[in-house]
């Protein structure tokens, strides 16, 4: 993982690297998540959470540290987790189903990577730089992923072919047996009123606020692929009304 | 150098206070076997506190006329299990909409293929629509863009739509009844109904948006009476599909990889049974492939992930393949002499499969064949390896595998590239009739 940047203080000041208004309020908004109470029930510091860790494998990571932090209310040591640390959990919920007190530090990390986006922290952009085709494509479509996005060129240790039967994706995509797999676009065909209809959740729930936050440019291209597609769809209405009309002449 | 923070360490992670026990090797494989037999249990996944059957809340808000529940009924032919606690669950069998999964359709379309097609063999009636959205919960582990009530809005608003969905083909509401797919979905949306159930504010928040949409059922929020993942209905059709069997499986020895969102994401929900592995292993998937006569065989690092780790299989993939081929593909191969990884949830097959490519550049050319449950009951139904069961998009060696079962890859290979002939000329075979996939909006002909 690259070192996000965090705060560096100044050695002979006497001023803190954070303020602490700013820690007050990141952990103000982690701790108001409607989940927070929901993931955190106590702990007493076993660490079978961290025993069974993936990420603990392989990174400077601990679940039993971020729970021990958020439990301990120690904002420094929180702002810094959400540095870097955060980062690294696998989101497997191994932790959670093993926790003796039900704790989800895997949820924990959670509420603490949205924080991160609201307070548009540099280790939050940093790490999403790599989401933004991703992005794109689930806000602007409705679904996460496209055959055009697996290619080489992407997934270079994945392998020199994605298919083992070579013939062009257009016509591999065509010999799947369900209709609805026959694009390139999306992962499956997703109807138009569909799409839109996911995107006002995104309106309505604050997500595009979030994405707004973290990358300007790719809302602002994701606003205008949309507002396009809303167009196509008022147009597609209108067309429907005069159909109906010539079937009522 | 101080004992305690030497070059050879292996964790970090553990904050400053932490001290290593200086335990000699005997020690330390003692006390590490005495944590195994113990964390990889059953027992270290119940005795909780705070354990509750939502569904009791569930009924409580539909009495109350709050919300209206999607029942699973007659209609739907449902079968009963057990989950973790010995509690009842209901999955029903017929009249199914399929909740697909992206990374499947855009990955490794076998799997969603596989599925219909062994429900065409059971004369399984179901939907495959394009009025369906992603659960969006992978872009939310991965990035944390998103949030409670975007994802309980997605839940809501596909579950509603597979309420209605019959409505195209002149039939009632609540004729289907939705079936997820994706591991990931699945255990998000249990997680979801869970926070609905218990919150009246997130409710309040989600009906605001579902009523925006006119995804309101008189005037309320629609719950499913049950959240139920294809494993589930592979489970309970096992004995159904095994009376198709024609290919044998007994010399298999297969590993099963259960994913980590289908039972370590509101566990109580996952289907046990003291008959399947002692009762210390999700039932679903290995229960189906001791029916199918494979040797379901176990091995240490069952309980593990698959290092897909929803961030790191798009941007820290050293991670992925290495947690991946390390932790289960070799354990698989040196451990456990598997023939086969079968797996039940998106994410993990693609990492699984994918992933073994590069690992002979690094030595560790493990070479395992990983396919979905449904996959491997197709073809030991006869399905076709290449134009049903779509192996050609997995990287692993399939064909080690097909070999061992006898059966002819080369000529199936040979007989998919003279169909794409077909296929570039239009004629295309479908599992379904194409115009059921449209049922509202631009393209619907009612």
């Amino acid at each position: 993982m690259n070192q996000a940047s965090a705060a560096i203080g100044d050695p002979l000041s006497e001023s803190p690297a954070v303020a602490r208004e700013e820690l007050e309020a990141v952990f103000a908004d982690i701790q108001s998540h409607p989940l927070y109470d929901h993931e955190l029930n106590g702990c007493l510091n076993c660490g079978i959470c961290t025993a069974t860790c993936p990420s603990a494998h392989y990174y400077d990571y601990s679940p039993r540290e971020i729970v021990q932090l958020l439990w301990t209310e120690n904002l420094e040591g929180i702002h810094d987790a959400m540095q870097e640390k955060i980062w690294a959990c696998a989101q497997c919920y191994t932790c959670a189903a093993r926790c003796p007190f039900g704790n989800s530090p895997g949820g924990l990390v959670m509420i603490m990577r949205e924080a991160a986006i609201k307070h548009g922290m540099e280790s939050a952009k940093e790490v999403l730089r790599p989401f933004s085709r991703v992005m794109l494509k689930v806000i602007s479509t409705g679904n996460q992923l496209a055959p055009n996005m697996i290619n080489a060129e992407h997934f270079p240790d994945w392998g020199p072919h994605i298919s083992k039967v070579d013939a062009p994706l257009t016509v591999l995509r065509k010999a799947i047996p369900m209709p609805t797999l026959h694009t390139l676009e999306t992962a499956w065909e997703v109807n138009l009123k569909t799409s839109l209809e996911l995107y006002v959740i995104w309106e309505e729930s604050g997500v595009l606020d979030q994405l707004e936050t973290m990358d300007e440019n790719l809302f602002d291209v994701i606003t205008d692929i949309m507002e396009e597609k809303r167009d196509d769809y008022d147009d597609w209405l209108e067309d429907q009304e005069d159909e109906d009309g010539d079937d009522d002449d | 150098m101080d004992d305690n923070h030497n070059d050879q360490e292996r964790f970090t992670g553990h904050g400053a206070e932490w001290r290593n026990a200086g335990l000699n090797e005997d020690q330390a494989n003692a006390a590490t076997s005495w944590v195994e037999a113990k964390v990889d249990r059953r027992a270290m996944m119940v005795n909780k506190e705070r354990v509750e059957d939502v569904r009791d809340i569930m009924w409580q808000l539909e009495k109350d006329g709050e919300i209206i529940v999607h029942r699973v009924d007659e209609q739907h032919e449902p079968e009963m299990v057990k989950t973790l606690y010995g509690w009842d669950k209901k999955i029903p069998t017929n009249q199914l909409w399929h909740h697909k999964s992206c990374g499947q359709c855009g990955n490794i379309p076998g799997y969603p293929t596989s599925l219909l097609w062994l429900q065409n063999m059971l004369g399984t009636r179901y939907l495959d629509e394009t009025d369906q959205t992603s659960c969006t919960a992978w872009n939310y582990h991965g990035s944390g863009i998103g949030n409670v009530v975007s994802l309980a809005s997605v839940f809501l608003r596909n579950f509603h739509q597979a309420y209605v969905s019959a409505k195209a083909q002149g039939l009632p509401e609540g004729y289907y009844y939705p079936l997820v797919h994706c591991g990931t979905s699945f255990g998000n949306y249990k997680e979801m109904r869970g926070f609905l159930l218990h919150s009246a504010e997130l409710r309040e928040q989600v009906k605001k948006i579902l009523a925006k949409l006119g995804r309101l059922v008189d005037g309320k929020l629609l719950i499913p009476e049950e959240i139920v993942h294809y494993s589930e209905w592979l489970h309970v059709s096992r004995q159904r599909i095994k009376e198709h069997q024609t290919i044998d499986s007994s010399n298999i020895r297969a590993t099963v990889h259960p994913a980590c969102h289908v039972y370590k994401m509101v566990p109580e929900d996952a289907i046990y049974d003291d008959a399947i592995m002692g009762g210390n292993r999700l039932a679903v998937t290995t229960a189906l492939m001791q029916e199918m006569g494979a040797q379901v065989i176990d091995y240490s690092t069952w309980y593990d992930c698959c290092g897909f780790g929803f961030r790191h299989i798009i941007s820290e993939r050293e991670f992925t393949r290495s947690y991946a081929i390390d932790r289960k593909i070799r354990v698989a191969v040196e451990e456990a002499r598997a023939d086969v990884m079968i797996g039940h949830d998106t994410g993990c097959i693609t990492t699984l499969d994918k992933n073994q490519w590069i690992g002979k550049a690094v030595g560790k050319g493990y070479e395992l064949p990983v396919m979905a449950d449904c996959q491997y009951a197709a073809l030991m139904c006869g399905a076709h390896p290449y134009k049903i069961v779509q192996l050609h998009w997995h990287a692993s060696p399939f064909e080690n595998l097909m070999d061992k079962l006898g059966m002819d890859w080369r000529a199936a290979k040979q007989e998919f590239e003279t169909y794409l002939g077909e296929v570039e000329a239009g004629r295309v075979e479908t599992l379904y009739d194409p115009k059921n996939a449209i049922t509202s909006g631009p393209g619907f002909n009612a």
